[in-house]
């Protein structure tokens, strides 16, 4: 009786306890997003007088920005750093967290290593960077030296080395963020599953690759979403490392989208890239919910 | 299913997270610094300091307060400096209240003007901005004319004619007058006249020797290279413009032309090469070593390097030799050259009129001789007015530190900084083919010719 009552009679309390989120969401979320699909139809150019106020032109600045071979290439970039950076950190982050899970004497201190570079502003961090890359008596090239590296040393005006320097400089930033997530997990994880396969006779690999690795499946999806996102949003370190060259090839396309903003103080462009970014880390989100979900079911 | 909902939600917040960096939302609120409760304005303080014959035409004054947006570019405490100035400006006008808000680089500066102006708000009534974004200043209506300003003023047309030509060359468009020059700079060359001095070496009077002495000057240490020269060129235009200069033809002739296919720019393209290629007195390619060049020259990891005059006070503090400071060498035996940059004050005209007539007798005030003397002489920047060298304090600083008249001097030989329609566009393209061929990715005259296209096309919407 009771139960059926309180169906029927919505509760509001928490649709009130949502309420801030929501209307957080949408004045900061949907609204700018909204925002932007409409200004995406249109062309609108600050810096030109005739072009200030905007004009209706359909899909125009998709058609400009996919006819840009340009703008191609920065969709490349952008992809050569999402695979550059998403995998390796996630799994430099996996091993680290392994390396430090244990009862050692001053773990700690090797604990607080791999997290600090991500405790650093992304500026500071690429400064103290961009002094390691220095050709000649650079610290990274010193060391590349003695383990025996002889090739090009100057890292960031390298058009065919600054993307890869910049893609170093995000996975020593994250690695040790993505192990945070991964050593909670890690120290979440039953034990008794692993005395139980102790008792079956699996050596470590196998407790590793059948048991560890399933059970933090969900730790996974979620740093690779962090992962992803990060990838497409840290832009920092490309403004002091290389600001977007030599020659664009370091551009990726947050600071293409700032670039053609505040640059080029071109509205409609700008918007339609946005639009592009949502609606590629919505896919990418929603994909991999459906996927990791469905194996649970 | 809870869970699964959970993760929905925490991705809603991660891509809030990514639309914080889209562009509609509103900028942030800048940060102002604790100013002093405004005075009561009484007409007996301004009586006795102010000329009895102004007093009359200007009675009870309402009180006005008035912001000010000023970029820290450089490695001095600007913000320290500038708060003494409001102090003693408000002392003379008690009835302005000045708020500096000091925001980060140029960029940062004019990028929050704009969201603030574009998102409805209303702008600071002055602000320090880029010389060269004058263009995209007057496109986008955002900045009010001085004319009306020069003329009410007693003496206003000396007063403008006193700053350095150089660098006015940026604050005229359509026959209006339209920025007042003050944290300005040039490029220049420094050299470490030590290492001259010891390998018999005078500094250099043309590309030829200036050449010639960075390949002297370049010595194997072990594993490491002291290169005769250091010459950043990750954010190219500016510190390349010299060299076209010197080659006798800039890459800009108005607002609406570049040049940059031309024979004597495919030239100085072709010595930067050069530099590296035939003379090995540079390292090869584009070079990312803004920041690391003014140290690599004091602590003598190079004998050369090509630089800000902004850099000079830091340069002299860090230097435990004798520091020298000329223009480039140009091409011809005995030419030289350089390119002023640097930022202006711009009054915006979406500030209230009396914030806007306020911030008038601000900058009137602070490019008082004495002022524009005193911030060079604390900055490092280049006094923006000829009358601020005969100051005394200016003279007795000159006598001690002679270098800071050499930054000056430069300027005779300086053409206009790169000043387009478009700029953020057309300053994009020319450096894209210009690290090109500094790359070896494509020939000098076949970058410059492509870079010549695509500018010409950049700039058709903006010319007609």
């Amino acid at each position: 009786m009771n139960a059926q009552a309180s169906r029927k009679q919505p509760k509001p309390l928490p649709y009130i306890l949502i309420l801030p989120t929501v209307a957080f969401v949408a004045l900061f979320t949907a609204w700018p997003v909204l925002l932007s699909i409409y200004q995406s139809f249109f062309r609108q150019r600050m810096n030109i007088a005739r072009f200030r106020e905007p004009t209706f032109i359909g899909l125009g600045n998709y058609v400009d920005l996919f006819t840009d071979p340009y703008f191609i290439k920065v969709i490349s970039n952008t992809l050569y750093y999402i695979i550059g950076t998403v995998p390796i950190s996630i799994m430099l982050g996996f091993l680290f967290a392994l390396l430090v899970n244990r009862k050692v004497r001053g773990i700690g201190f090797f604990r607080l290593a791999f997290f600090h570079p991500m405790v650093l502003p992304m500026v500071s961090a690429a400064t103290i960077w961009l002094f390691f890359f220095t050709p000649d008596y650079g610290l990274f090239n010193t060391a590349l030296r003695f383990l025996g590296y002889s090739g090009a040393e100057n890292w960031t005006g390298n058009p065919n080395l600054a993307l890869l320097s910049v893609i170093i400089v995000a996975i020593w930033k994250n690695s040790g963020y993505y192990m945070i997530f991964y050593l909670a997990g890690l120290q979440n994880l039953p034990t008794d599953v692993y005395e139980a396969a102790a008792l079956d006779g699996a050596n470590g690999w196998q407790a590793l690759w059948k048991i560890t690795l399933p059970l933090l499946r969900r730790t996974t999806v979620f740093i690779t979403i962090v992962a992803f996102i990060d990838a497409f949003r840290t832009v920092d370190h490309i403004f002091v490392l290389t600001s977007g060259g030599p020659s664009r090839s370091s551009t990726v396309l947050l600071f293409e989208l700032w670039q053609q903003r505040f640059e080029y103080q071109d509205i409609g462009v700008s918007a339609a890239i946005t639009v592009i970014f949502v609606i590629v880390l919505l896919a990418f989100t929603v994909t991999n919910f459906i996927t990791s979900e469905r194996k649970e079911a | 299913m809870r869970t699964q909902r959970f993760l929905v939600v925490k991705v809603i917040l991660l891509i809030s997270l990514l639309a914080a960096c889209s562009p509609a939302v509103p900028t942030e609120a800048p940060t102002v610094e604790p100013v002093a409760p405004t005075e009561a304005p009484t007409v007996e303080p301004v009586a006795p300091t102010e000329a009895p014959a102004v007093e009359p035409e200007e009675p009870v004054m309402e009180p006005v307060t008035f912001q000010v947006f000023y970029p820290v570019a450089v490695d001095a405490p600007i913000a320290a400096i500038l708060n003494g100035y409001i102090e003693d400006f408000q002392a003379e006008y008690p009835y302005i209240t000045v708020e500096p808000v000091f925001s980060g680089g140029y960029g940062d500066v004019q990028t929050a003007i704009q969201t603030t102006i574009d998102g409805g708000g209303e702008p600071p009534a002055l602000a320090v901005m880029l010389a060269t974004a004058l263009y995209d200043l007057i496109n986008a209506d955002y900045i009010a004319p001085l004319d009306g300003y020069v003329a009410d003023m007693e003496g206003g047309d000396a007063y403008v004619a006193d700053f350095l030509p150089a660098f006015l060359a940026n604050s005229y468009y359509d026959g209006q007058f339209w920025s007042v020059p003050f944290q300005r700079s040039a490029v220049v060359m420094y050299y470490n006249a030590d290492m001259f001095a010891e390998a018999g070496l005078e500094p250099p009077t043309s590309w030829q020797s200036w050449a010639e002495a960075a390949q002297a000057l370049t010595v194997q240490e072990g594993d490491t290279t002291n290169w005769g020269l250091h010459f950043s060129s990750d954010w190219p235009y500016w510190l390349f413009q010299p060299l076209a200069i010197g080659a006798g033809q800039n890459i800009l002739e108005d607002d609406c032309t570049v040049v940059f296919d031309n024979p004597a720019v495919i030239e100085a393209v072709q010595f930067y090469i050069d530099l590296s290629a035939e003379y090995g007195a540079m390292p090869a390619g584009v070079q990312a070593s803004w920041p690391t060049d003014p140290p690599d020259l004091a602590s003598g990891a190079t004998a050369m390097i090509v630089h800000s005059s902004g850099s000079l006070s830091g340069l002299l503090e860090q230097a435990d030799f004798e520091l020298g400071v000329m223009p480039y060498p140009g091409k011809e035996e005995g030419t030289y050259a350089s390119v002023p940059g640097g930022g202006n004050f711009y009054i915006l005209k979406g500030a209230p009129q009396e914030q806007q007539d306020a911030a008038w007798k601000f900058v009137e005030f602070i490019t008082r001789p004495e002022y524009v003397a005193d911030y060079s002489i604390n900055t490092g920047y280049i006094a923006s007015r000829a009358s601020a060298y005969d100051t005394e304090a200016m003279q007795a600083y000159v006598a001690e530190v002679p270098q800071a008249l050499a930054t000056r001097d430069a300027l005779q030989y300086a053409g206009a900084e790169l000043a387009t329609q478009n700029l953020g566009q057309v300053r994009g393209i020319f450096h894209d083919y210009l690290q090109r061929a500094i790359n070896g990715e494509m020939g000098a005259a076949e970058a410059m010719a492509a870079a010549q296209a695509e500018a010409d096309a950049a700039l058709a919407d903006f010319c007609p």
